[in-house]
């Protein structure tokens, strides 16, 4: 038995071997696919956290204030310090720095060596020289990346602040790559603030110390806009960083395994058919039906382990060329660019490798079953038997109550929150629409040429016509495919359209000046401000905002602060708000949200919020909510003379600048200048939007080659679908051309037919894949990025991708036509009897 | 990390110090004839460079064989003294807990902050901190006790001492020379024969503590002269209610610069001995595997009609320490046998480096 088998596998492959051949490559890309981008994210969090603990040690706890305004006050260091679950309690004050006049801009850690000692020993010198006392007396160390760019004696600079000091030595066990400064705690401290405590402490408890326990004891204990973090928060916010990012690109993963799936099931489809009589033999000689199920999911097995394993190897290979070339952030721009290791493990790979043999046993499983339920003397005297459905009203019946609970169900759907961050009750949606389009083909296909039929046709068209209305199943396979493809297609290029859109003209909304200057996280110069404000300076207005950033949810990544000057009784002249816009009272301090806000934290316009900002909590009221693509974890806007009001400074980090008219060129000449001199960005608003434009083009640049990868796999499978119906119709093609009918006009009859499937699948492809654009921009997007964006179908780009596709299946078909007349129809007439 | 890695020992604290001169820090020099008040000179005196709150002691429970030690070290390193922030580290304290056992290794943990950062200490009274670990004075009249609380992994110490004798003010009236130059002192005063409860705690093992403990507290600004390399020092209390306490101060040929031995009896009877009365002959070296520093663990002391031998319950009571500086010494629990009888401690400092105090 396994001899016969194995056998029929063998012949199978050869006599199949493009389709065996392309069945195992989708398996194969989609396995790679998926593996390769859990290998590239492995990496890049193990980077990053080992970096991560290189620079702030394993703390099991830190203690934080929640915004970068706020402070750990000293009271609270004293009561944790007495604690005896307390083993190391390390200090830290870190800010960003610049070095000197020059354009470098590097973090500066001020630490307490007798606790870095223990917590963090690869922020510390060398010991010898009295590196230690160098330290406490206020020399400052640096990270071998930085220490080959820096002099001895250096001026340290923070907005208005600086500290003339000395390079002490340097970190030889820093992170490579680095550019950190490190100094005493207090004379950081004392330069740069926070003037009554620290930025934060970092804590590690002894090791049989409760840390639910000791976290529940702590927490009411500490004052407002302190927030307690333990270890397993950070890793939370760090996999939260890129988890919506990794999760789309995983789901493209899935749909290039549902591809390969898909082809296994045409492929199979196909081969059972043409078997049929085979097997009907092997049936009567005494192979039971469940053996010829069992043999067609083993030929789907025998393409999806050799699929997998490729995928694998293919996977690896990917993840590693990706590292070195891209880094580790999969082009998400969220961890730095070193190149990461990647570290292959048993467990997922099995994991993958089983994925991908599912999908193609998934693919098997209707042929398979198909292949069991042959009524064996029908199948040997004329091959493969399509089932007829009992009925036609009754199927109509049922094709239509299927058709509706699809559609009701993909609506509901879409109206499930976000899980766990995940929009997964979109991803559900878009399955159903996808199988909604395919369950009605048929349907469709009845109502499009039922009518056609009936009218009166030249003979080739109307066997064209007839066809197709009676082998519903062929049909539908071959259809099926374009439409998952086709919809796809569809969608990704209305997703990327609609962004597009969008972002213009969000663009044109914030960036209302013609130039732009930006200090990331560290304030801009006193002396440039001061320069710019002076009479003789080619600018007219100047626009200050300071970013920075605050904690609502230790496990989510931060919040954007930006703190603007701006007017309270018209932000909608600065902010692009998507709704309603409020009059906020004057005793009231008015804030404005991103969307991204209105998304994780529910937040609605005219809501009280407390904000924990300046050390305590601030009570502000939402005055509207405004669409922001920059900041992907939300913002928040408040003016600076409420900042100013609530006791804040305001150090601006970013200008928004109007030059004089007539000065223009002196003005940008003047910027520039500026610029490369402090190490600050500044940019005419052209330019931003037009790198703004191009990276948006660039990171998604990868869809294009997946909408032509899904085209050629449906073209594929309509092509496999057509040939492997035209073979079976051989006879019956035989006998038109006994009757008379010369090649040609047999292949305009089969290249119509292949027209009109096309046609059928495109219409329906088209249909689904609007409405699985829709549903990207409506619910995947804000739920996973928060971004919201009107839907725009891009009719230009749509069409004439339908009209070539639908020339290609022709052209498929007018092949396949060639192929099964070639044969004398004698000889085929003859062989039948 | 390896905890021996980073020890961080007072005899690291001039290491801490800064090389200027003690002119800059303005350091306050020990005055002779000096009134010492107490409670408020149990507390810390931050002007002097350091300080010290150093109790040692011997359990009885299971034998007279165990020893304790805990002491809180100041040193005001001379360092950010202008620097305008409240996190300077210009007070950095210390604190040091061994436990010594016939048979056992010595084991020992230290703490290490600055004030306001995890560490402070009083000025009117005896109250130090650093971490989590406490010596503090409570209580008046009969009711008067020292606490002392040191939790690590590897061990624990949690005792009351009770006073059973008055203090001792060494040298003079707590004014105590350590050299030829006046500047060369200490103030320095002593509190022998404490009685000791609580329990005691090596890794997760925890026993009864009961026994006798030697409380020292001392401040000074400089205190080795030039040429002078370290220093031998005893603080016994003897087994019939009198005390013993002896140091010598040593050149690199291991000659005596400066000593001072004073024995209260268990009358109340104080006999003091100057340098020319007193002499320190090594009977027998260990050598250390670590460093091969030769220590005299076995050393007689000869004062008036007196001569009395160290004997060590354990040969390697070293403390030694590769950063951030490669400094060891040796302290640790002997039994006095000769003409007087006790136990205490022994502390011998400068046989591996030179002490650059």
């Amino acid at each position: 038995m396994m001899r016969l088998g194995w056998w029929l596998i063998r012949a199978q492959f050869l006599a199949r071997r493009g389709a065996t051949a392309l069945s195992m490559l989708a398996i194969a890309l989609g396995v790679a696919l998926g593996y390769a981008i859990h290998l590239i994210n492995d990496a890049a969090l193990a980077d990053f956290s080992r970096a991560m603990k290189a620079v702030q040690g394993e703390p099991d706890v830190v203690i934080a204030a929640r915004d970068g305004a706020g402070h750990v006050p000293l009271a609270l260091i004293d009561l944790l310090s007495r604690d005896e679950a307390v083993a190391v309690l390390a200090p830290v004050i870190e800010t960003r720095v610049r070095i000197g006049d020059t354009p470098m801009l590097v973090r500066l850690i001020g630490l307490d060596p007798f606790s870095a000692a223990q917590l963090m020993p690869m922020l510390l010198p060398d010991q010898a020289n009295d590196a230690m006392g160098r330290l406490l007396d206020g020399a400052v160390f640096a990270s071998p990346a930085l220490a080959a760019k820096v002099g001895a004696d250096t001026t340290v600079i923070r907005g208005a602040a600086r500290w003339q000091t000395h390079i002490g030595g340097e970190l030889p066990a820093a992170p490579a790559g680095e550019r950190l400064l490190v100094a005493d705690i207090a004379w950081v401290q004392a330069h740069f603030g926070p003037r009554e405590g620290v930025g934060e402490i970092r804590i590690r408890l002894h090791p049989e110390t409760p840390l639910a326990a000791w976290r529940a004891s702590w927490a009411p204990k500490l004052p407002a806009g302190i927030e307690l973090r333990a270890a397993a928060d950070n890793q939370a916010r760090v996999s939260n960083i890129s988890r919506a990012y990794r999760v789309n690109l995983n789901v493209l993963a899935m749909v290039a395994l549902l591809t390969g799936a898909f082809l296994v099931f045409a492929t199979q489809l196909t081969a059972v058919a043409q078997r049929s009589t085979q097997f009907a033999l092997l049936g009567v000689l005494g192979l039971p039906p469940r053996q010829r199920l069992l043999q067609v999911l083993v030929e789907g097995l025998a393409i999806g382990v050799p699929g997998s394993a490729g995928g694998l190897l293919l996977g690896f290979g990917l993840a590693t060329g990706f590292t070195r070339v891209l880094g580790g952030d999969l082009g998400g721009g969220f961890f730095s660019a070193a190149s990461p290791e990647i570290d292959a493990q048993t467990l997922p790979a099995a994991g993958f490798f089983a994925l991908g043999c599912l999908a193609s046993l998934l693919g098997a499983l209707y042929p398979a079953w198909l292949n069991r339920i042959q009524p064996l003397a029908q199948a040997l005297k004329t091959g493969f038997a399509q089932r007829q459905r009992p009925g036609a009203g009754h199927a109509l019946g049922r094709d239509l109550l299927l058709i509706l609970v699809l559609t009701v169900g993909a609506l509901a759907l879409t109206r499930v929150p976000a899980i766990a961050d995940l929009p997964l009750g979109g991803y559900a949606a878009i399955t159903l629409l996808l199988i909604l389009g395919i369950v009605s083909a048929p349907l469709a296909t009845r109502a499009l040429f039922g009518a056609l039929a009936r009218a009166w046709l030249p003979a080739p068209q109307k066997i064209a016509v007839q066809n197709i209305l009676q082998a519903p199943l062929m049909a539908q396979v071959a259809a099926s495919g374009l439409i998952v493809s086709f919809a796809l297609t569809v969608s990704m290029v209305t997703m990327v359209s609609s962004f597009r859109t969008a972002l213009d003209q969000w663009l044109d909304a914030v960036l209302p000046a013609p130039f732009y200057m930006r200090s990331k996280a560290v304030p801009l110069p006193a002396e440039l401000l001061a320069d710019l404000a002076r009479p003789d300076s080619p600018f007219l207005r100047v626009e200050r905002m300071a970013a920075s950033s605050f904690s609502l949810d230790p496990q989510r990544p931060a919040v954007a602060l930006l703190v603007r000057e701006i007017d309270r009784r018209q932000p909608g002249a600065r902010l692009p708000f998507s709704g309603a816009v409020i009059d906020v009272a004057p005793t009231e301090i008015p804030v404005w949200v991103s969307e991204a806000m209105q998304e994780v934290h529910g937040i609605a316009v005219g809501q009280q919020l407390r904000l924990p900002l300046l050390g305590r909590d601030v009570e502000v009221t939402v005055g509207g909510i405004w669409r922001d693509y920059a900041r992907q974890f939300g913002a928040v806007v408040m003016s600076a003379d409420d900042y100013l009001a609530l006791g804040g400074h305001f150090e601006a980090t970013d200008l928004a600048l109007w030059p004089r008219p007539g000065q223009e060129a002196v003005a940008q000449s003047w910027l520039r200048g500026e610029a490369q001199r402090l190490g600050v960005e500044a940019a005419a608003s052209g330019e931003i939007r037009e790198l703004s434009l191009s990276i948006f083009d660039k990171s998604f640049a990868i869809t294009h080659a997946l909408e032509a990868a899904a085209m050629l796999i449906g073209l594929f499978g309509l092509a496999v679908t057509l040939a492997a119906s035209i073979w079976l119709r051989a006879r019956e093609l035989a006998t038109l051309a006994a009757l008379g009918f010369d090649r040609a006009m047999l292949g305009r009859a089969v290249v119509l037919e292949g027209a009109m499937i096309a046609g059928i699948g495109l219409l329906l492809g088209l249909a689904c894949g609007i409405g699985v654009g829709a549903i990207l921009t409506e619910v995947v997007n804000p739920q996973a990025f928060h971004w919201r964006m009107p839907l725009r179908v891009p009719w230009t780009q749509v069409l004439p991708v339908a009209g070539l596709t639908l020339l290609a299946a022709m052209l498929a078909s007018g092949i396949a036509a060639r192929q099964a007349t070639r044969m004398p129809a004698a000889r085929i007439l003859a062989g039948a009897q | 990390m390896d905890r021996r890695q980073f020890l961080l020992t007072p005899l690291l604290l001039p290491a801490l110090a800064t090389a200027r001169p003690p002119a800059v820090a303005a350091y306050a020099t020990p005055k002779r004839g000096h009134v010492l008040r107490f409670p408020a000179d149990h507390g810390a005196h931050p002007k002097f460079r350091t300080e010290w709150w150093y109790v040692t002691g011997v359990l009885d429970a299971p034998r007279a064989e165990l020893g304790f030690q805990l002491t809180f070290f100041r040193t005001r390193s001379g360092r950010a003294e202008q620097l305008d922030s409240p996190l300077a580290a210009r007070q950095i304290l210390f604190a040091h807990a061994a436990i010594s056992r016939a048979g056992d290794r010595l084991r020992h943990a230290e703490r290490a902050a600055r004030t306001g950062l995890g560490a402070s200490y009083s000025t009117s009274d005896c109250a130090v901190q650093v971490g989590s670990w406490h010596m503090r004075r409570e209580g008046q009249g009969d009711g008067e006790r020292l606490r002392l609380r040191a939790e690590d992994r590897v061990l624990g110490l949690d005792l009351t001492l009770t006073p059973t004798q008055p203090l001792l003010l060494q040298g003079d009236g707590g004014w105590s020379q350590k050299g030829t130059r006046p500047e060369l002192a200490s103030h320095y005063v002593s509190w022998p024969q404490l009685q000791v409860e609580g329990r005691w705690r090596v890794e997760e093992h925890s026993h009864a503590a009961k026994g006798h403990a030697w409380f020292d507290h001392e401040w000074s600004s400089e205190v080795l002269d030039r040429g002078s390399v370290g220093w031998d020092w005893i603080g016994i209390n003897l087994d019939d209610g009198g005390v013993l306490m002896a140091f010598r101060i040593r050149d690199a040929t291991g000659a005596t610069v400066h000593a001072h031995a004073c024995l209260r009896e268990a009358s109340g009877r104080i006999q003091r001995y100057a340098s020319a009365e007193l002499s320190f002959v090594p009977l027998s070296h260990w050598q250390s595997p670590r460093n091969g520093a030769r220590y005299p663990v076995q050393l007689e002391i000869r004062f008036g009609q007196h001569a009395v031998r160290t004997r060590p319950v354990l040969d390697d009571q070293e403390i030694a320490s590769r950063r951030p500086l490669p400094i060891s010494y040796w302290e640790g629990l002997v039994e006095l046998e000769g003409s007087l009888h006790g136990h205490g401690y022994l502390e011998m400092t400068g046989y591996a480096a030179s002490m650059a105090l």
